[in-house]
């Protein structure tokens, strides 16, 4: 029993050992990569830890204006997504969380599962000819406007049951005190969902960090975020791996942080609320 | 239902209606409008390519994709991708979450470092992978030559290129799988598992009669995830492949791309994304009977 039993923790640790090398050597790969010099890039066999680290790749990126432009964008395309995705997600989260029936309620609820469901390019492919009519391609806000719907099943999945789990008793009070239904949801049941609402908004400034297909079709130079930047690297004629590295790694740095914070948080959005923590 | 006590929002019906209104305001112009567009457009023959007049050509365009041997192999190479997430992704995320499950030491350092992969920028970590998985010089090869494996062209040939997307979806996509079961196990009562072990049940038959079945609303709830998200995987074939080589990982939604953005076809495109829309919809029913079972 007692070989047994150590036989099975060996086995335990031995998987998730080589699990965890697996999921975080792209990651040691990238940011290793990107304080290489050109020559260590290529060298084989591979320099795992045995090059002088150089920052050139950093400051080559950061010379360049447009970088820094770049990386505002996607500061202010996330930033500006999360606010309008959780003032606009808050609101129908709490009437949803409130109301077993009301009018609109099941065809707003089919709605979302299609919007979930439906690849992104079969709205962008009309929504590119509708802006291009319109002249609205390459706005920021009209950007974060598009991103706030497509996005909008994981706010509404992710802050109903914070709304739900809020005790009705504390609205009804302030009912008795003559309060309106605006002045008690403004004044007592958002700062009860203040944690739900901080999760979903960290949560929701992952995924439009992460968007490529919106910024990329309806963005143009001037609204140019990170990935649509990162993705432009590889039509380039030369490959130059360090900076696309360097690149990379201010993309997803910030992320691999947030991660660790946020993961128990992440179960309710990323299940469709189907699931409850 | 609580909720039905509460008189201000609950029983007058403008206050709910009002409050979801700003979300509605949204999801019209930019979920309802273009989906009607897209209809639309697909009966046309408009090209960005060839700005002339544009004419009703009724379901030529659907007619054509039907014709498409491009079509055929997008869907194929979509069911492919589906078939990994379901039998491959899956079953090993179950696994690797029953294994984290019985870790008692350092069990949050690893399920962290696990999730990490699955929240990236999948451009930025395609784009990583791409330069793994370069042929002469990428350090994949350079690990199956030490282990004198054969060297595939990664990118570069049919078989290979739809196993490296494979991959790089896999590893991004099972961290999902292992963060989903885990929350399902986490929840799950000890009673009957321990029932189990006093009458002497090994520990596969637990796993098989006890853990299994008791997970049943949490795997429902992967399965139709994967399902959809694998449907809709488009930026890690973006960066790795855009499609190649010839179709060999060009899916439903890169077809779609390619067809818009490539070769300017907005209508044959929009007739694409029509029957895009159409495949969609049995997932609304998967998704109901999914809730319906999990609640």
């Amino acid at each position: 029993m007692q070989i047994k039993k150590r036989l099975a923790k060996i086995f335990v640790y031995s998987v998730l050992t080589i699990t965890l090398l697996t999921s975080l050597f792209p990651i040691f790969w990238t940011i290793s990569t990107s304080f290489k010099k050109r020559v260590d890039t290529f060298a084989l066999p591979p320099k795992f830890f045995n090059f002088s680290p150089t920052m050139d790749n950093y400051k080559k990126l950061f010379s360049d204006p447009t970088f820094v432009k770049v990386y505002l964008n996607t500061i202010l395309f996330t930033l500006g997504a999360a606010f309008l995705s959780i003032c606009i997600g808050s609101l129908a989260a709490y009437a949803l969380a409130r109301n077993p029936r009301f009018r609109g309620k099941t065809t707003f609820e089919i709605l979302l599962i299609l919007l979930r469901a439906m690849p992104g390019v079969v709205l962008i492919v009309p929504l590119y000819d509708l802006c291009s009519k319109l002249h609205l391609l390459g706005e920021l806000p009209v950007l974060i406007t598009i991103i706030t719907v497509f996005n909008l099943p994981f706010t509404i999945w992710m802050l109903t049951p914070f709304f739900a789990a809020i005790p009705i008793e504390l609205e009804e009070a302030g009912m008795v005190d003559g309060l309106s239904t605006w002045q008690i949801f403004r004044q007592i049941v958002i700062p009860l969902a203040l944690p739900g609402i901080s999760a979903a908004a960290i949560f929701l400034s992952l995924l439009t960090w992460n968007e490529f297909l919106v910024p990329v079709i309806l963005g143009d130079q001037s609204t140019q975020t990170l990935p649509v930047l990162i993705s432009g690297f590889i039509s380039a004629r030369t490959l130059d791996w360090g900076p696309m590295a360097a690149a990379s790694s201010l993309a997803i740095i910030p992320i691999a942080v947030l991660t660790v914070f946020v993961q128990r948080k992440l179960v309710v959005g990323l299940s469709l609320g189907a699931l409850k923590e | 239902m609580r909720g039905a006590r509460l008189a201000s929002v609950g029983k007058s019906s403008r206050a709910p209606l009002a409050f979801s209104l700003p979300a509605w305001i949204l999801i019209i112009p930019i979920f309802i409008l273009p989906l009607g567009l897209g209809l639309y457009l697909s009966v046309f023959d408009k090209s960005l390519g060839f700005p002339q007049p544009i004419n009703f050509v009724g379901l030529a365009n659907f007619q054509s994709d039907v014709k498409n041997s491009n079509f055929y192999s997008a869907v194929k190479v979509t069911a492919q991708f589906m078939a990994i997430a379901v039998f491959i992704q899956i079953p090993i995320g179950i696994f690797l979450a029953m294994v984290l499950h019985s870790a008692s030491k350092f069990a949050s350092m690893f399920r962290s470092s696990l999730l990490i992969p699955m929240l990236l920028t999948p451009v930025a970590v395609a784009l990583m992978w791409r330069f793994m998985f370069s042929s002469e010089l990428g350090i994949i090869n350079w690990v199956l030559d030490k282990m004198t494996l054969a060297q595939p062209d990664w990118l570069g040939s049919v078989t290979a290129a739809f196993f490296a997307v494979a991959i790089v979806d896999s590893w991004q996509s099972i961290p999902f799988v292992v963060l989903i079961t885990l929350a399902g196990l986490a929840a799950m009562p000890v009673a009957p598992q321990e029932a189990a072990m006093i009458d002497g049940a090994s520990t596969i038959q637990r796993i098989r009669y006890v853990t299994l079945p008791l997970l049943k609303p949490v795997l429902l709830v992967i399965l139709l995830i994967r399902i959809i998200d694998s449907f809709k995987l488009f930026d890690i074939i973006f960066i790795l492949t855009r499609g190649g080589p010839g179709t060999a990982t060009q899916t439903l939604s890169m077809l779609d791309y390619n067809t818009a953005f490539t070769f300017l076809a907005t209508s044959r495109a929009a007739a694409i994304g029509v029957v895009l829309a159409l495949m969609s919809l049995p997932l609304y029913y998967l998704w109901k009977k999914v809730i319906s079972v999990s609640s």
